[in-house]
């Protein structure tokens, strides 16, 4: 049997991870104006059309939106355009973008919602390819890093029609922490991953020295994707190896093509978060508050722990400057190695440009300054591990510091690229514009065993699982109906190596 | 007597239809249209995106009335109703009583503050409401703890106990108001001469408010309640705003249930616009149902 390798982080392996960073800041050519509310945005490769216009830009916000807030302003300025931008939860993205797609007043640049096949969008003709504006696109793509752009994922019929700046080796469920309630609890989890039992006794022991005015856990409970997040990563972490991504990624072991919402990991993790509850040790309000509003009460010192995504960083960093907080890998469950989480290939915050866009000129220069070093430089030094620019030479010479660097040291460590079916058959896509994730879905079962509303978590998470496994093959049934050439057998990859990364040679090797 | 051909009766009240032409113009597009596509759509296997639209028959509907959460979210609006509709009533009949009296020289004022919150958004009212109905620093706990009613802050929306009553409390706050309006203009339709001879006949108090006053306006009471009981079914921004159908569907009514199902799929896949047509065909149906029997309940007690 092969032996499990245990994927720990210390504080050594972080303080390596930031002196290297700083090393490579320092021996680097940094540039001058790294970010002094000023961009040295060059001209443009090529005359952009002078009759201006208003270029309306749509995504999800967060730090994002704190870059593109200080960025657009110059931009504008420089192109003679005005640029209005929104940024938005995913929850409203995922209404307003299909609404506006539908009444043809979709912004020009912007993101999918969650889970909608890209496919579709280019099919249906949303979306125009980024090829005409940016100005030699082959060199251009040539300087990203391998896997970023594919066929099937972010590129159609020869020509790329969603960009991405940023990668998506991250993680939204790490355990972050008041260092204050934490050391009074007698807790370090620098010195190592925690297990579940600590995390339950230093859950306990913050909320019996909260005496009422502050808890040991906290969670956004009423956005439910972050119940299902919890569990999800909590169970690739405990060694209930499974893709991440959409619904036909999502949850499945790549080795033998099957759902694991019924996994022993799973229900540890989801039993994990009932005891937290039952304990008394989680805040008495978070059914009723979503996740950004958890993470507010945080710095407020509502909780002591909360299990999040790196965006909570610069959110923190601008909204609470004093308070001190840590980060760290999630937990494993009691006995366990920590075991590695998996990420697809390609970017993420892909962006497409709508095809009824008239402002393709301009998006286009944007995108492709963004791409380059300069322009990736400029994306971490305000993002950090929020976003992580996906260009590493990049992300090295921003000289991130703290708990980004950490975050982004402890992502490298933890996190693989695992198989993605797309990538393997496009008919794949096929599958995902026709698969409707069952009622009541994995992250409303847990939202309802958390509640009380429902019982027993095995039943639960057993039933959860059938009705996956029955949606997909539902799904797989109708895209063949349609002329799809897809089986399950294109979900199974016996040759993947839950250890190492499934790069390009092992789609070969299939 | 000899009867003049269709033409020429409509050439003769050619200035009538012209003047209905406009409206029935706006009728037709923002009426008529979106009820006949929805029934159309209904029949269709249409993420409502696509250009692919299958056509499937009725079943759509089979699933729906085949769909326990369809049925949970059904009876929880008509639970809803039952809850919030009675209570108006009889609150908003109350306070109108009292500031019927022209001798209460501040009914003006109390008159404005009740109405005041009808005429707030409500997309503001549900969102303001999270933060009081919150468990920590909330007013509504607050409140409860430092009188000791509680020891401990309760999760009023967050609770799949408290979560219903909750909202419905303040669907009744947010629409009293309209209520009180609507009997104020009911109980100023009884000529003061009824009450001066009531008083001359000796009746009343109870006697004057059972056997005469309520009597003149127990038509108006049976539109106020028609009115109340549609409103009432129709509170999906309050929902959304305040708990988005949550938790675990525990205030999930109807009009979230087609929300859900034809635009937002928290899970992340394709919406199904055929889908929540026929949900929403189905429950106009039933609401549609209900006013009629209302109608022909207004009908009979007039006949009284």
């Amino acid at each position: 049997m092969k032996k499990k390798k245990e994927l720990k982080i210390s504080r050594r392996t972080v303080m390596k991870g930031a002196l290297a960073a700083g090393a490579m800041m320092s021996a680097g050519s940094i540039p001058s104006k790294l970010f002094a509310g000023e961009f040295n945005i060059p001209d443009p490769l090529k005359p952009l059309p002078t009759t201006g216009g208003n270029m309306r830009w749509i995504d999800s916000g967060d730090m994002k939106g704190v870059f593109w807030k200080k960025l657009f302003p110059e931009y504008a300025a420089s192109r003679g355009i005005t640029i209005e931008y929104d940024g938005l939860p995913w929850k409203e993205i995922n209404k307003i973008v299909p609404i506006a797609i539908r009444n043809g007043t979709v912004h020009d640049v912007f993101q999918l919602p969650i889970g909608m096949d890209p496919g579709v969008a280019v099919s249906e003709g949303w979306v125009q390819p980024w090829d005409d504006y940016i100005e030699n696109i082959d060199e251009w793509l040539g300087a990203f890093p391998s896997g970023v752009y594919l066929p099937g994922v972010n590129q159609f019929n020869g020509k790329t029609y969603g960009t991405c700046l940023t990668a998506n080796k991250r993680t939204g469920t790490c355990l972050l922490y008041s260092e204050k309630y934490m050391s009074e609890a007698g807790y370090d989890p620098q010195a190592g991953r925690m297990t579940y039992s600590e995390i339950r006794d230093a859950a306990k022991k913050i909320t019996k020295n909260g005496n009422g005015q502050y808890y040991g856990w906290i969670i956004g409970g009423n956005q439910v994707n972050r119940w299902e997040d919890v569990v999800h990563t909590f169970g690739q972490v405990g060694g209930a190896h499974s893709g991440r991504g959409g619904f036909t990624n999502r949850h499945i072991n790549f080795q033998n093509g099957k759902f694991q919402i019924a996994s022993d990991q799973y229900m540890e993790a989801v039993e994990l978060l009932l005891q937290l509850k039952s304990d008394g040790s989680a805040f008495p309000g978070v059914m009723s508050m979503n996740a950004p509003q958890a993470r507010a009460l945080m710095p407020q010192g509502a909780a002591g722990m909360i299990f999040q995504g790196p965006w909570c960083i610069g959110v923190w960093g601008r909204d609470a400057p004093d308070w001190k907080y840590g980060i760290a890998s999630e937990p494993v469950p009691d006995g366990k190695e920590a075991q590695p989480l998996y990420i697809a290939e390609g970017g993420s915050n892909t962006f497409w440009l709508s095809a009824n866009s008239t402002m393709g000129p301009f998006a286009g220069d944007l995108i492709r300054f963004m791409g380059t070093e300069q322009g990736q430089i400029y994306w971490a030094q305000t993002v950090g591990a929020a976003d992580p620019a996906v260009n590493p030479d990049a992300v090295a010479k921003a000289g991130l510091t703290g708990p980004s660097a950490q975050a982004l040291s402890m992502f490298a460590e933890n996190i693989l690229v695992g198989p993605n079916p797309i990538v393997r058959n496009k008919d794949v896509g096929i599958v995902a514009a026709k698969s409707r994730v069952p009622d009541p879905s994995l992250a409303l079962v847990i939202q309802g065993l958390y509640t009380g509303q429902l019982k027993g978590v095995e039943a639960q998470l057993k039933d959860c699982n059938q009705r996956y496994e029955d949606a997909l093959d539902k799904a797989v049934e109708e895209a063949r109906a349609d002329g799809a050439n897809v089986t399950r057998d294109d979900w199974v990859f016996p040759n993947w190596d839950v250890y190492s990364n499934y790069g390009a040679e092992k789609y070969q090797e299939l | 007597m000899h009867k003049k051909p269709l033409s020429k009766q409509i050439y003769d009240a050619r200035w009538c239809y012209l003047f209905v032409l406009p409206c029935s113009i706006l009728t037709g597009m923002f009426v008529i249209y979106p009820i006949g596509m929805s029934w159309y759509f209904s029949l269709l296997d249409w993420s409502g995106f696509t250009k692919e639209a299958k056509f499937i028959g009725l079943q759509n509907y089979y699933e729906a009335v085949n769909d326990e959460f369809f049925w949970d979210a059904f009876i929880r609006s008509f639970i809803f109703m039952f809850g919030t509709v009675p209570v108006k009533i009889v609150l908003g009949f109350i306070i109108a009583v009292f500031l019927n009296n022209q001798v209460l020289k501040l009914a003006p004022f109390f008159r404005t503050v009740i109405f005041m919150p009808v005429v707030t958004a409500i997309a503001i009212i549900g969102i303001v409401m999270t933060f009081v109905f919150s468990p920590f620093n909330g007013p509504a706990n607050k409140f409860l703890m430092s009188t000791n009613l509680t020891s401990a802050p309760i999760d009023f929306l967050g609770n799949p106990d408290t979560v219903l009553p909750t909202v419905m409390g303040v669907y009744v706050w947010k629409w009293l108001g309209i209520t009180m309006m609507y009997w104020l203009a009911a109980l100023q339709t009884v000529p003061q001469d009824v009450y001066d001879a009531a008083k001359i006949d000796g009746a009343e108090g109870y006697r004057l408010w059972v056997h005469i006053i309520l009597p003149i306006v127990l038509p108006f009471a049976i539109v106020i309640i028609l009115v109340e009981a549609v409103g009432a079914l129709n509170v999906f921004p309050l929902i959304e705003t305040m708990t988005a159908g949550g938790p675990f569907f525990s205030s999930e009514v109807m009009e979230i249930y087609i929300f859900r199902t034809a635009f937002v799929t928290d899970s992340g896949t394709m919406p199904r616009l055929g889908y929540a047509c026929a949900a929403g065909v189905f429950w106009g149906v039933a609401v549609l149902f209900i006013t009629v029997l209302q109608g022909l309940w207004m009908r009979r007690t007039r006949r009284i």
